[in-house]
Protein backbone atom coordinates (compact mmCIF):
# COMPACT_ATOMS: atom_id res chain seq x y z
CA UNK A 1 0.00 0.00 0.00
CA UNK A 2 2.76 2.38 0.96
CA UNK A 3 4.71 1.34 -2.13
CA UNK A 4 1.69 2.18 -4.22
CA UNK A 5 1.40 5.59 -2.65
CA UNK A 6 5.04 6.42 -3.22
CA UNK A 7 5.24 5.11 -6.77
CA UNK A 8 2.27 7.10 -8.00
CA UNK A 9 2.01 9.86 -5.42
CA UNK A 10 5.56 11.12 -5.64
CA UNK A 11 5.48 12.22 -9.30
CA UNK A 12 2.26 14.14 -8.73
CA UNK A 13 3.57 16.10 -5.78
CA UNK A 14 6.83 16.70 -7.58
CA UNK A 15 4.98 18.05 -10.60
CA UNK A 16 3.19 20.55 -8.38
CA UNK A 17 6.51 21.72 -6.98
CA UNK A 18 8.14 21.93 -10.39
CA UNK A 19 5.28 23.96 -11.80
CA UNK A 20 6.12 26.88 -9.52
CA UNK A 21 9.76 26.92 -10.48
CA UNK A 22 11.87 28.39 -13.20
CA UNK A 23 13.59 25.16 -14.04
CA UNK A 24 15.46 24.41 -17.22
CA UNK A 25 17.87 21.49 -17.46
CA UNK A 26 19.95 23.40 -19.99
CA UNK A 27 20.39 26.36 -17.65
CA UNK A 28 23.37 26.31 -15.39
CA UNK A 29 21.36 28.25 -12.82
CA UNK A 30 19.61 26.06 -10.24
CA UNK A 31 15.84 25.83 -10.07
CA UNK A 32 14.28 28.87 -8.49
CA UNK A 33 10.85 29.58 -7.13
CA UNK A 34 8.79 31.91 -9.31
CA UNK A 35 5.32 31.37 -7.91
CA UNK A 36 2.52 31.59 -10.43
CA UNK A 37 4.58 33.01 -13.28
CA UNK A 38 4.38 29.79 -15.29
CA UNK A 39 0.62 29.90 -14.96
CA UNK A 40 0.26 33.52 -16.08
CA UNK A 41 2.44 32.77 -19.07
CA UNK A 42 0.07 29.94 -19.89
CA UNK A 43 -2.97 32.16 -20.34
CA UNK A 44 -1.31 34.13 -23.12
CA UNK A 45 0.32 31.20 -24.87
CA UNK A 46 -1.56 30.64 -28.16
CA UNK A 47 0.01 27.22 -28.70
CA UNK A 48 -1.30 26.05 -25.35
CA UNK A 49 -4.84 27.04 -26.32
CA UNK A 50 -4.66 25.54 -29.78
CA UNK A 51 -3.30 22.28 -28.38
CA UNK A 52 -6.11 22.26 -25.83
CA UNK A 53 -8.64 22.59 -28.65
CA UNK A 54 -6.85 19.93 -30.70
CA UNK A 55 -6.90 17.56 -27.73
CA UNK A 56 -10.64 18.10 -27.30
CA UNK A 57 -11.41 17.56 -30.99
CA UNK A 58 -9.14 14.56 -31.24
CA UNK A 59 -10.45 12.88 -28.10
CA UNK A 60 -14.16 13.62 -28.24
CA UNK A 61 -14.38 13.22 -32.03
CA UNK A 62 -12.59 9.88 -32.13
CA UNK A 63 -14.36 8.45 -29.10
CA UNK A 64 -17.84 9.45 -30.28
CA UNK A 65 -17.40 8.08 -33.77
CA UNK A 66 -15.68 4.90 -32.60
CA UNK A 67 -18.40 4.27 -30.02
CA UNK A 68 -21.05 4.72 -32.69
CA UNK A 69 -19.35 2.32 -35.11
CA UNK A 70 -18.79 -0.16 -32.30
CA UNK A 71 -22.47 0.04 -31.39
CA UNK A 72 -23.57 -0.54 -34.98
CA UNK A 73 -21.24 -3.54 -35.27
CA UNK A 74 -22.51 -4.98 -31.99
CA UNK A 75 -26.13 -4.67 -33.16
CA UNK A 76 -25.19 -6.03 -36.55
CA UNK A 77 -23.62 -9.21 -35.22
CA UNK A 78 -26.12 -9.71 -32.41
CA UNK A 79 -28.08 -12.51 -34.05
CA UNK A 80 -25.09 -14.46 -35.31
CA UNK A 81 -24.67 -17.75 -33.52
CA UNK A 82 -21.90 -20.14 -32.55
CA UNK A 83 -18.75 -20.34 -34.64
CA UNK A 84 -19.92 -17.67 -37.04
CA UNK A 85 -20.10 -15.16 -34.23
CA UNK A 86 -16.78 -16.24 -32.77
CA UNK A 87 -15.07 -16.01 -36.16
CA UNK A 88 -16.52 -12.60 -37.02
CA UNK A 89 -15.73 -11.33 -33.54
CA UNK A 90 -12.12 -12.52 -33.67
CA UNK A 91 -11.61 -10.87 -37.06
CA UNK A 92 -13.26 -7.63 -36.00
CA UNK A 93 -11.02 -7.51 -32.92
CA UNK A 94 -7.81 -7.73 -34.98
CA UNK A 95 -7.03 -3.97 -35.12
CA UNK A 96 -6.88 -3.98 -31.33
CA UNK A 97 -3.78 -6.14 -31.38
CA UNK A 98 -1.83 -3.86 -33.70
CA UNK A 99 0.64 -1.70 -31.73
CA UNK A 100 -0.03 2.04 -31.94
CA UNK A 101 3.28 2.84 -33.58
CA UNK A 102 2.60 0.29 -36.27
CA UNK A 103 -0.87 1.71 -36.81
CA UNK A 104 0.71 5.12 -37.22
CA UNK A 105 3.28 4.00 -39.78
CA UNK A 106 0.80 1.83 -41.62
CA UNK A 107 -1.63 4.71 -42.06
CA UNK A 108 1.18 7.10 -42.82
CA UNK A 109 2.15 4.78 -45.65
CA UNK A 110 -1.44 4.52 -46.85
CA UNK A 111 -1.75 8.31 -46.78
CA UNK A 112 1.35 9.05 -48.91
CA UNK A 113 0.82 11.51 -51.72
CA UNK A 114 2.15 9.35 -54.52
CA UNK A 115 1.57 5.65 -54.79
CA UNK A 116 -0.52 5.37 -51.64
CA UNK A 117 -3.45 3.02 -51.62
CA UNK A 118 -5.96 5.56 -50.28
CA UNK A 119 -5.24 8.13 -52.95
CA UNK A 120 -5.17 5.46 -55.65
CA UNK A 121 -8.59 4.11 -54.65
CA UNK A 122 -10.16 7.56 -54.33
CA UNK A 123 -8.72 8.59 -57.71
CA UNK A 124 -10.02 5.43 -59.33
CA UNK A 125 -13.48 6.07 -57.87
CA UNK A 126 -13.32 9.63 -59.16
CA UNK A 127 -13.85 11.12 -55.70
CA UNK A 128 -10.74 13.27 -55.92
CA UNK A 129 -9.17 14.83 -58.99
CA UNK A 130 -5.56 14.63 -57.87
CA UNK A 131 -3.60 12.96 -55.08
CA UNK A 132 -4.23 14.57 -51.71
CA UNK A 133 -1.43 15.34 -49.27
CA UNK A 134 -3.36 14.04 -46.26
CA UNK A 135 -0.82 14.51 -43.52
CA UNK A 136 0.84 17.65 -44.86
CA UNK A 137 -2.36 19.65 -44.95
CA UNK A 138 -3.12 21.66 -41.84
CA UNK A 139 -6.87 21.06 -42.04
CA UNK A 140 -6.78 17.41 -43.12
CA UNK A 141 -3.98 16.13 -40.89
CA UNK A 142 -5.95 15.91 -37.65
CA UNK A 143 -8.99 14.15 -39.18
CA UNK A 144 -6.59 11.81 -40.99
CA UNK A 145 -4.95 10.79 -37.71
CA UNK A 146 -8.39 10.43 -36.15
CA UNK A 147 -9.35 7.87 -38.79
CA UNK A 148 -6.36 5.75 -37.79
CA UNK A 149 -7.24 6.26 -34.14
CA UNK A 150 -10.86 5.26 -34.67
CA UNK A 151 -9.67 2.17 -36.48
CA UNK A 152 -7.80 0.96 -33.40
CA UNK A 153 -10.59 1.87 -30.97
CA UNK A 154 -13.66 0.33 -32.61
CA UNK A 155 -12.88 -3.24 -31.47
CA UNK A 156 -12.93 -2.21 -27.83
CA UNK A 157 -16.37 -0.64 -28.09
CA UNK A 158 -17.62 -3.50 -30.23
CA UNK A 159 -16.53 -6.06 -27.65
CA UNK A 160 -17.95 -4.30 -24.59
CA UNK A 161 -21.21 -3.36 -26.25
CA UNK A 162 -21.73 -6.87 -27.64
CA UNK A 163 -21.36 -8.21 -24.14
CA UNK A 164 -23.75 -5.64 -22.72
CA UNK A 165 -26.24 -6.36 -25.48
CA UNK A 166 -26.19 -10.06 -24.68
CA UNK A 167 -27.01 -9.17 -21.09
CA UNK A 168 -30.28 -7.40 -21.95
CA UNK A 169 -32.97 -9.52 -20.27
CA UNK A 170 -34.82 -11.73 -22.73
CA UNK A 171 -38.21 -10.93 -21.14
CA UNK A 172 -37.85 -7.26 -21.96
CA UNK A 173 -37.19 -7.98 -25.62
CA UNK A 174 -40.09 -10.44 -25.75
CA UNK A 175 -42.51 -8.04 -24.14
CA UNK A 176 -41.48 -5.36 -26.61
CA UNK A 177 -41.91 -7.61 -29.61
CA UNK A 178 -45.37 -8.66 -28.40
CA UNK A 179 -46.20 -4.96 -28.32
CA UNK A 180 -45.02 -4.92 -31.94
CA UNK A 181 -42.15 -2.58 -31.33
CA UNK A 182 -40.47 -1.78 -34.64
CA UNK A 183 -36.84 -2.70 -35.11
CA UNK A 184 -35.54 0.82 -34.66
CA UNK A 185 -37.76 1.75 -31.75
CA UNK A 186 -36.66 -1.56 -30.23
CA UNK A 187 -33.04 -0.46 -30.51
CA UNK A 188 -33.56 3.08 -29.33
CA UNK A 189 -36.09 2.64 -26.53
CA UNK A 190 -35.42 -0.87 -25.32
CA UNK A 191 -31.80 -1.77 -25.94
CA UNK A 192 -29.94 1.53 -25.67
CA UNK A 193 -31.00 2.28 -22.10
CA UNK A 194 -29.50 -1.06 -21.08
CA UNK A 195 -26.27 -0.14 -22.80
CA UNK A 196 -25.88 3.20 -21.07
CA UNK A 197 -23.50 2.19 -18.33
CA UNK A 198 -21.41 0.06 -20.69
CA UNK A 199 -21.20 3.00 -23.07
CA UNK A 200 -20.22 5.40 -20.31
CA UNK A 201 -17.57 3.16 -18.79
CA UNK A 202 -16.00 2.21 -22.10
CA UNK A 203 -15.94 5.77 -23.40
CA UNK A 204 -14.44 7.01 -20.13
CA UNK A 205 -11.61 4.49 -20.47
CA UNK A 206 -11.06 5.51 -24.08
CA UNK A 207 -11.17 9.24 -23.32
CA UNK A 208 -8.39 8.66 -20.80
CA UNK A 209 -6.25 6.73 -23.21
CA UNK A 210 -6.91 9.24 -26.01
CA UNK A 211 -5.97 12.27 -23.98
CA UNK A 212 -2.72 10.43 -23.34
CA UNK A 213 -2.19 9.39 -26.92
CA UNK A 214 1.29 10.27 -28.01
CA UNK A 215 2.44 7.39 -30.18
CA UNK A 216 0.02 7.77 -33.07
CA UNK A 217 0.31 11.53 -33.40
CA UNK A 218 4.07 11.64 -32.92
CA UNK A 219 4.78 8.84 -35.40
CA UNK A 220 2.45 10.28 -38.04
CA UNK A 221 3.08 14.02 -37.97
CA UNK A 222 5.15 14.94 -34.88
CA UNK A 223 2.43 17.52 -34.21
CA UNK A 224 2.74 19.26 -37.56
CA UNK A 225 2.27 20.74 -40.05
CA UNK A 226 2.74 23.88 -38.01
CA UNK A 227 0.96 23.15 -34.75
CA UNK A 228 -2.16 21.76 -36.45
CA UNK A 229 -1.94 18.33 -34.84
CA UNK A 230 -0.16 19.34 -31.64
CA UNK A 231 -2.17 18.06 -28.70
CA UNK A 232 -1.30 18.70 -25.06
CA UNK A 233 0.84 15.56 -24.79
CA UNK A 234 2.85 16.51 -27.83
CA UNK A 235 3.25 20.09 -26.63
CA UNK A 236 4.38 19.09 -23.16
CA UNK A 237 6.78 16.56 -24.64
CA UNK A 238 8.29 19.23 -26.87
CA UNK A 239 8.57 21.70 -24.00
CA UNK A 240 10.13 19.21 -21.64
CA UNK A 241 12.39 17.21 -23.89
CA UNK A 242 13.30 19.54 -26.70
CA UNK A 243 13.50 22.80 -24.72
CA UNK A 244 14.03 21.07 -21.34
CA UNK A 245 11.70 23.63 -19.82
CA UNK A 246 10.48 21.37 -17.03
CA UNK A 247 8.86 24.12 -14.97
CA UNK A 248 6.53 25.35 -17.66
CA UNK A 249 5.78 21.82 -18.88
CA UNK A 250 4.77 20.87 -15.35
CA UNK A 251 2.45 23.87 -15.06
CA UNK A 252 0.59 22.67 -18.13
CA UNK A 253 0.46 19.22 -16.60
CA UNK A 254 -1.17 20.61 -13.47
CA UNK A 255 -3.81 22.57 -15.41
CA UNK A 256 -4.48 19.47 -17.39
CA UNK A 257 -4.88 17.45 -14.24
CA UNK A 258 -7.49 19.92 -12.98
CA UNK A 259 -9.42 19.64 -16.24
CA UNK A 260 -9.35 15.87 -16.04
CA UNK A 261 -10.52 15.88 -12.44
CA UNK A 262 -13.46 18.05 -13.43
CA UNK A 263 -14.23 15.74 -16.27
CA UNK A 264 -14.04 12.66 -14.06
CA UNK A 265 -16.33 14.25 -11.49
CA UNK A 266 -18.90 15.02 -14.18
CA UNK A 267 -18.62 11.49 -15.39
CA UNK A 268 -19.14 9.85 -12.04
CA UNK A 269 -22.24 11.98 -11.57
CA UNK A 270 -23.62 10.92 -14.93
CA UNK A 271 -22.96 7.32 -14.04
CA UNK A 272 -24.89 7.59 -10.80
CA UNK A 273 -27.89 9.20 -12.45
CA UNK A 274 -30.78 6.76 -12.88
CA UNK B 1 -32.11 -22.92 -24.23
CA UNK B 2 -35.64 -21.61 -23.93
CA UNK B 3 -37.71 -20.77 -26.96
CA UNK B 4 -37.77 -17.20 -25.73
CA UNK B 5 -34.06 -16.81 -26.18
CA UNK B 6 -34.32 -18.31 -29.64
CA UNK B 7 -37.03 -16.05 -30.92
CA UNK B 8 -35.04 -13.15 -29.57
CA UNK B 9 -32.01 -14.22 -31.52
CA UNK B 10 -34.08 -14.06 -34.66
CA UNK B 11 -35.05 -10.43 -34.30
CA UNK B 12 -33.51 -8.77 -37.29
CA UNK B 13 -33.24 -5.12 -38.00
CA UNK B 14 -31.83 -5.58 -41.46
CA UNK B 15 -32.72 -8.04 -44.21
CA UNK B 16 -30.32 -10.95 -44.42
CA UNK B 17 -28.45 -9.66 -47.47
CA UNK B 18 -28.15 -6.19 -46.01
CA UNK B 19 -26.66 -7.66 -42.87
CA UNK B 20 -24.21 -9.78 -44.85
CA UNK B 21 -23.06 -6.77 -46.85
CA UNK B 22 -22.67 -4.66 -43.72
CA UNK B 23 -20.63 -7.35 -41.98
CA UNK B 24 -18.47 -7.77 -45.07
CA UNK B 25 -17.83 -4.03 -45.05
CA UNK B 26 -16.93 -4.11 -41.37
CA UNK B 27 -14.51 -6.98 -41.95
CA UNK B 28 -12.96 -5.10 -44.85
CA UNK B 29 -12.50 -2.00 -42.70
CA UNK B 30 -10.84 -4.00 -39.94
CA UNK B 31 -8.65 -6.24 -42.04
CA UNK B 32 -7.68 -4.25 -45.13
CA UNK B 33 -4.97 -2.18 -43.39
CA UNK B 34 -3.48 -5.33 -41.84
CA UNK B 35 -3.51 -7.03 -45.22
CA UNK B 36 -1.84 -4.00 -46.74
CA UNK B 37 0.94 -4.16 -44.18
CA UNK B 38 1.54 -7.86 -44.87
CA UNK B 39 1.34 -7.46 -48.64
CA UNK B 40 3.74 -4.53 -48.65
CA UNK B 41 6.24 -6.38 -46.49
CA UNK B 42 6.62 -8.93 -49.30
CA UNK B 43 6.98 -6.37 -52.06
CA UNK B 44 10.23 -5.21 -53.58
CA UNK B 45 11.32 -1.71 -52.65
CA UNK B 46 10.41 -0.47 -56.12
CA UNK B 47 6.96 -2.03 -56.06
CA UNK B 48 6.15 -0.68 -52.59
CA UNK B 49 6.61 2.91 -53.68
CA UNK B 50 5.55 2.86 -57.31
CA UNK B 51 2.95 5.36 -58.39
CA UNK B 52 0.24 2.81 -59.14
CA UNK B 53 0.04 0.50 -56.09
CA UNK B 54 -0.39 -3.22 -56.75
CA UNK B 55 -3.07 -5.17 -54.93
CA UNK B 56 -0.75 -8.08 -54.14
CA UNK B 57 3.01 -8.51 -54.46
CA UNK B 58 3.80 -9.20 -58.11
CA UNK B 59 7.23 -10.54 -57.26
CA UNK B 60 6.90 -11.79 -53.68
CA UNK B 61 10.21 -11.54 -51.87
CA UNK B 62 11.56 -12.13 -48.41
CA UNK B 63 14.26 -9.53 -48.99
CA UNK B 64 12.66 -7.07 -46.56
CA UNK B 65 12.80 -9.57 -43.71
CA UNK B 66 16.29 -10.70 -44.64
CA UNK B 67 17.30 -7.06 -44.77
CA UNK B 68 16.16 -6.60 -41.17
CA UNK B 69 18.31 -9.39 -39.76
CA UNK B 70 21.26 -8.34 -41.86
CA UNK B 71 20.97 -4.62 -41.21
CA UNK B 72 23.28 -2.65 -38.99
CA UNK B 73 20.41 -2.12 -36.57
CA UNK B 74 20.12 -4.63 -33.72
CA UNK B 75 16.52 -5.71 -34.29
CA UNK B 76 16.90 -8.80 -32.16
CA UNK B 77 18.05 -6.60 -29.29
CA UNK B 78 15.12 -4.21 -29.82
CA UNK B 79 12.75 -7.14 -29.73
CA UNK B 80 14.31 -8.60 -26.58
CA UNK B 81 14.35 -5.20 -24.84
CA UNK B 82 10.66 -4.73 -25.53
CA UNK B 83 9.62 -8.25 -24.63
CA UNK B 84 11.63 -8.29 -21.39
CA UNK B 85 10.56 -4.88 -20.16
CA UNK B 86 6.89 -5.46 -20.99
CA UNK B 87 6.79 -8.92 -19.41
CA UNK B 88 8.57 -7.72 -16.29
CA UNK B 89 6.14 -4.82 -16.06
CA UNK B 90 3.14 -7.13 -16.30
CA UNK B 91 4.52 -9.48 -13.64
CA UNK B 92 5.55 -6.75 -11.20
CA UNK B 93 2.36 -4.74 -11.66
CA UNK B 94 0.20 -7.80 -10.99
CA UNK B 95 2.31 -8.90 -8.04
CA UNK B 96 1.71 -5.54 -6.38
CA UNK B 97 -1.80 -4.98 -7.64
CA UNK B 98 -3.36 -8.26 -6.60
CA UNK B 99 -2.78 -7.96 -2.83
CA UNK B 100 -3.60 -4.25 -3.00
CA UNK B 101 -6.84 -4.96 -4.84
CA UNK B 102 -7.69 -7.71 -2.38
CA UNK B 103 -7.17 -5.36 0.53
CA UNK B 104 -9.33 -2.70 -1.10
CA UNK B 105 -12.04 -5.18 -1.94
CA UNK B 106 -12.24 -7.06 1.34
CA UNK B 107 -10.44 -5.02 3.93
CA UNK B 108 -12.23 -2.64 6.26
CA UNK B 109 -9.95 0.21 7.08
CA UNK B 110 -9.92 3.95 7.36
CA UNK B 111 -10.07 5.90 4.09
CA UNK B 112 -10.77 2.80 2.05
CA UNK B 113 -13.30 4.62 -0.14
CA UNK B 114 -11.17 7.69 -0.89
CA UNK B 115 -8.23 5.41 -1.51
CA UNK B 116 -10.08 3.44 -4.18
CA UNK B 117 -11.26 6.58 -5.91
CA UNK B 118 -7.78 8.01 -5.63
CA UNK B 119 -6.41 5.07 -7.57
CA UNK B 120 -9.04 5.54 -10.24
CA UNK B 121 -8.03 9.19 -10.51
CA UNK B 122 -4.36 8.31 -10.79
CA UNK B 123 -5.31 6.15 -13.71
CA UNK B 124 -6.55 9.31 -15.38
CA UNK B 125 -3.30 11.17 -14.84
CA UNK B 126 -1.88 12.22 -18.11
CA UNK B 127 1.26 10.25 -18.88
CA UNK B 128 3.06 13.49 -19.51
CA UNK B 129 2.42 14.85 -16.03
CA UNK B 130 4.52 11.98 -14.77
CA UNK B 131 7.15 12.44 -17.43
CA UNK B 132 9.25 15.27 -16.00
CA UNK B 133 9.28 14.05 -12.38
CA UNK B 134 9.90 10.46 -13.43
CA UNK B 135 12.77 11.57 -15.60
CA UNK B 136 14.39 13.45 -12.73
CA UNK B 137 13.68 10.59 -10.34
CA UNK B 138 15.29 8.04 -12.64
CA UNK B 139 18.18 10.39 -13.22
CA UNK B 140 18.84 10.60 -9.49
CA UNK B 141 18.55 6.83 -9.14
CA UNK B 142 20.92 6.37 -12.10
CA UNK B 143 18.28 4.34 -13.87
CA UNK B 144 18.08 6.42 -17.02
CA UNK B 145 18.99 4.52 -20.14
CA UNK B 146 18.35 1.12 -18.57
CA UNK B 147 15.67 -1.51 -18.90
CA UNK B 148 15.09 -1.35 -15.15
CA UNK B 149 14.24 2.35 -15.40
CA UNK B 150 11.87 1.60 -18.23
CA UNK B 151 10.13 -1.05 -16.15
CA UNK B 152 9.71 1.46 -13.32
CA UNK B 153 8.14 3.91 -15.75
CA UNK B 154 5.80 1.38 -17.30
CA UNK B 155 4.79 0.10 -13.90
CA UNK B 156 3.82 3.51 -12.53
CA UNK B 157 1.46 3.82 -15.44
CA UNK B 158 0.11 0.26 -15.45
CA UNK B 159 -0.30 -0.19 -11.72
CA UNK B 160 -3.39 1.96 -10.98
CA UNK B 161 -5.22 0.35 -13.85
CA UNK B 162 -4.22 -3.11 -12.68
CA UNK B 163 -5.42 -2.41 -9.14
CA UNK B 164 -8.71 -1.09 -10.38
CA UNK B 165 -9.34 -4.05 -12.70
CA UNK B 166 -8.28 -6.63 -10.13
CA UNK B 167 -10.49 -5.03 -7.52
CA UNK B 168 -13.57 -5.45 -9.67
CA UNK B 169 -12.68 -9.09 -10.34
CA UNK B 170 -12.19 -9.81 -6.65
CA UNK B 171 -15.42 -7.96 -5.84
CA UNK B 172 -17.22 -10.47 -8.03
CA UNK B 173 -16.00 -13.45 -5.99
CA UNK B 174 -18.75 -14.44 -3.51
CA UNK B 175 -17.58 -13.71 0.00
CA UNK B 176 -19.24 -16.94 1.24
CA UNK B 177 -16.51 -18.97 -0.43
CA UNK B 178 -13.91 -17.15 1.60
CA UNK B 179 -15.88 -17.54 4.78
CA UNK B 180 -16.07 -21.26 4.19
CA UNK B 181 -12.31 -21.33 3.74
CA UNK B 182 -11.83 -19.38 6.94
CA UNK B 183 -13.93 -21.95 8.80
CA UNK B 184 -11.58 -24.59 7.41
CA UNK B 185 -8.75 -22.76 9.15
CA UNK B 186 -7.18 -20.86 6.26
CA UNK B 187 -5.31 -17.65 7.00
CA UNK B 188 -5.74 -14.42 5.03
CA UNK B 189 -2.77 -15.03 2.78
CA UNK B 190 -3.76 -18.64 2.21
CA UNK B 191 -7.26 -17.56 1.27
CA UNK B 192 -5.87 -15.07 -1.22
CA UNK B 193 -3.44 -17.54 -2.77
CA UNK B 194 -5.43 -20.78 -2.68
CA UNK B 195 -9.04 -19.66 -2.89
CA UNK B 196 -9.36 -16.23 -4.50
CA UNK B 197 -6.48 -16.37 -6.95
CA UNK B 198 -7.63 -19.49 -8.82
CA UNK B 199 -11.10 -17.98 -9.13
CA UNK B 200 -9.90 -14.70 -10.62
CA UNK B 201 -7.36 -16.29 -12.94
CA UNK B 202 -9.16 -15.17 -16.13
CA UNK B 203 -9.26 -11.67 -14.68
CA UNK B 204 -5.60 -11.82 -13.77
CA UNK B 205 -4.72 -12.91 -17.29
CA UNK B 206 -6.84 -10.17 -18.80
CA UNK B 207 -5.31 -7.49 -16.61
CA UNK B 208 -1.80 -8.75 -17.31
CA UNK B 209 -2.48 -8.68 -21.05
CA UNK B 210 -3.69 -5.12 -20.85
CA UNK B 211 -0.72 -3.97 -18.82
CA UNK B 212 1.56 -5.78 -21.26
CA UNK B 213 -0.13 -4.20 -24.28
CA UNK B 214 -0.11 -0.77 -22.69
CA UNK B 215 3.62 -1.06 -22.11
CA UNK B 216 4.19 -2.35 -25.62
CA UNK B 217 2.24 0.61 -26.99
CA UNK B 218 4.09 3.13 -24.84
CA UNK B 219 6.30 5.27 -26.99
CA UNK B 220 6.93 8.34 -24.91
CA UNK B 221 8.78 6.63 -22.03
CA UNK B 222 11.35 4.74 -24.10
CA UNK B 223 11.90 7.82 -26.25
CA UNK B 224 12.70 9.95 -23.25
CA UNK B 225 14.32 7.52 -20.79
CA UNK B 226 16.50 5.52 -23.17
CA UNK B 227 19.33 7.26 -24.95
CA UNK B 228 21.48 4.51 -26.44
CA UNK B 229 19.98 2.86 -29.48
CA UNK B 230 20.99 -0.68 -28.47
CA UNK B 231 18.77 -0.44 -25.36
CA UNK B 232 15.78 0.92 -27.23
CA UNK B 233 12.40 -0.80 -27.56
CA UNK B 234 10.92 -1.82 -30.89
CA UNK B 235 8.25 0.91 -31.20
CA UNK B 236 10.71 3.66 -30.32
CA UNK B 237 13.34 2.15 -32.58
CA UNK B 238 10.85 2.21 -35.46
CA UNK B 239 10.28 5.91 -34.91
CA UNK B 240 13.96 6.69 -34.51
CA UNK B 241 15.15 4.69 -37.49
CA UNK B 242 12.38 5.93 -39.72
CA UNK B 243 14.16 9.20 -40.19
CA UNK B 244 17.24 7.31 -41.32
CA UNK B 245 17.22 3.87 -42.82
CA UNK B 246 13.56 3.55 -43.70
CA UNK B 247 13.00 6.98 -45.16
CA UNK B 248 11.75 5.55 -48.45
CA UNK B 249 12.06 1.85 -47.76
CA UNK B 250 8.39 1.20 -47.01
CA UNK B 251 8.78 -2.52 -47.70
CA UNK B 252 11.38 -2.80 -44.96
CA UNK B 253 9.29 -0.58 -42.70
CA UNK B 254 6.26 -2.81 -43.14
CA UNK B 255 8.36 -5.93 -42.52
CA UNK B 256 9.59 -4.40 -39.27
CA UNK B 257 6.02 -3.40 -38.43
CA UNK B 258 4.77 -6.92 -39.05
CA UNK B 259 7.40 -8.28 -36.68
CA UNK B 260 6.43 -5.69 -34.06
CA UNK B 261 2.78 -6.67 -34.37
CA UNK B 262 3.21 -10.42 -34.33
CA UNK B 263 3.99 -10.96 -30.62
CA UNK B 264 1.15 -8.69 -29.57
CA UNK B 265 -1.25 -10.42 -31.94
CA UNK B 266 -0.24 -13.83 -30.58
CA UNK B 267 -0.58 -12.69 -26.97
CA UNK B 268 -3.93 -11.11 -27.71
CA UNK B 269 -5.48 -14.08 -29.45
CA UNK B 270 -4.05 -16.57 -26.99
CA UNK B 271 -6.00 -14.93 -24.17
CA UNK B 272 -8.85 -13.53 -26.25
CA UNK B 273 -11.47 -15.74 -24.64
CA UNK B 274 -10.53 -14.77 -21.14
CA UNK B 275 -10.28 -11.12 -22.19
CA UNK B 276 -13.86 -11.25 -23.36
CA UNK B 277 -15.02 -12.85 -20.13
CA UNK B 278 -12.71 -10.77 -17.98
CA UNK B 279 -13.60 -7.41 -19.48
CA UNK B 280 -17.28 -8.09 -19.20
CA UNK B 281 -16.95 -9.06 -15.56
CA UNK B 282 -14.40 -6.38 -14.75
CA UNK B 283 -15.16 -3.23 -16.64
CA UNK B 284 -18.91 -3.54 -16.54
CA UNK B 285 -19.17 -4.65 -12.94
CA UNK B 286 -16.63 -2.06 -11.92
CA UNK B 287 -18.97 0.72 -12.91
Amino acid sequence: MAVLGVVIGYPVVYTLVLSTQQFNLLDTAPARFIGGANYTHLTTDPIFWSSLVNTAIYTLGSVTIAAFIGLVLALLTENLLGWRFRAVRALLLTPWAVPFVVVAFLFRYMYLQDGSVINAVLLRLGLIAQPVLWLNNATLALPAIMVANIWTMVPFFFLLLSAALAAVPTEVIEAASIDRAGTFSMIIYIKLPFLKSALLVSSLLMVISNVNDFAKIWAMTEGGPGYSTTTLVVYVYRLAFEDFNFGYASAIGVVWLMLLLGFAWLYLRMLRMP
Amino acid sequence: MSTGARSRRRTRWLPRTGQAVAIALALFWSLAPVYWMLATSFKTELEATQLEPTLWPLHPTLANYAGLSGSSLPFVAFFLNTAISCLLTAVIALAIATPAAYALSRGRFLLRGPFSYGILLFRMLPLVVMLAPLYLLLMMAHLLDSTAGLVVGFTTFGLPFAVWMMKSFIDAVPIEIEEAARVDGYGRLQILLKVVLPLVLPGLLTTATFVFMDAWNNLIYPLTFITSLSKQTLPAALVLTFTGQFKTDWGGMMAASTLTTLPLMIAFFAVQRSIVRGLVAGALAGA
